[in-house]
């Protein structure tokens, strides 16, 4: 993985967003496709209420991970962190908007930390899912 | 021949201290072409010989389905701490322990700590989660993973 940091991130900074169109397709194939199921049984989950199959709170971790690699190629998947919570539903045919805005630089054991608070918001500028990620800068 | 006995997860039936392990899995190219399609991330993973950090997030999360029927559920957080990457070749596989049970607004909820770790016991990555219990007869929205 290149590192594509740049060492002179400042805190403040937003990152490039990432936009993400969630559809029913790329839900069976994160979930796998199973019968009583509110990700893949659209019945189902309109049984339970929802007004369409949902997402597993799980892609917006990846969304977030894919962010983070864009920033800091090996020292996210070796030294990184993540905190979500999953806070509205995602569902079938969302548009999702991966937003980071760099908040912190600390150091750590000689490298530098870069502590980005995340969010997913979905077309209705509702947000989905909330955290923080972190990474190293060797 | 052991065999599991499989309860159906309540508040009352999980118990703190439950832990679970998952089998064991190979990550293969299908795995990190499946998860780039999934998440529309177009990193060459493959190229690298290198998974996407949260490849075997889900293993994790099912590892109550290991012990427990689970009628219905929703994840409310995620925690992560990526200390080596996962490997294309790899066989990885993921440990667990519930470490609390509570009541918020009168929904249950439980929290597993678990390590995904690598075949020779190195552990890849460490973290914990929340998920909500929906039991079968009030259940009115949920999910079977």
């Amino acid at each position: 993985m290149a590192t594509r940091v740049e060492t002179g991130a400042t805190i403040g900074q937003a990152l490039p967003t990432l936009v993400k169109d969630v559809s029913q397709r790329r839900i069976d194939v994160y979930s796998g496709v199973r019968p009583r199921s509110i990700h893949s049984d659209e019945a189902w989950a309109r049984q339970k209420g929802f007004r369409a199959c949902l997402a597993q709170g799980m892609m917006s971790t990846a969304y977030v991970s894919q962010m983070m690699v864009e920033l800091l190629g090996p020292g996210f998947a070796s030294g990184g962190t993540m905190s979500m919570a999953f806070i509205k539903p995602v569902y079938a045919g969302d548009r999702l908007t991966v937003h980071g805005v760099i908040k912190d630089r600390q150091s750590d054991n000689g490298a530098t930390r870069v502590v980005v608070e995340v969010w997913v918001e979905n077309q209705h500028g509702e947000k989905t899912a909330v955290g923080q990620a972190t990474g190293l800068v060797s | 021949m052991a065999l599991t006995e499989f309860k159906k997860l309540t508040l009352d039936t999980l118990q703190v201290g439950d832990e679970f392990v998952s089998d064991d899995h190979l990550v293969i190219p299908e795995d990190i072409e499946a998860h780039g399609f999934a998440v529309e991330d177009d990193h060459p993973w493959l190229a690298e010989g290198v998974a996407p950090p949260t490849l075997m997030a889900n293993q994790a999360l099912h590892l109550r389905h290991s012990k427990y029927i689970v009628h219905a559920g929703l994840h409310a957080r995620m925690e992560f701490n990526f200390l080596e990457p996962i490997r294309l070749g790899m066989r990885v596989r993921t440990r667990g322990k519930v470490i609390d049970k509570y009541e918020r607004r009168g929904k249950p909820y439980m929290v597993t700590e678990y390590i995904t770790e690598d075949d020779a016991g190195r552990v890849l990555i460490r973290g914990q989660f929340t998920q909500m219990i929906i039991t079968e007869p009030e259940a009115t929205h949920g999910h079977s993973r």
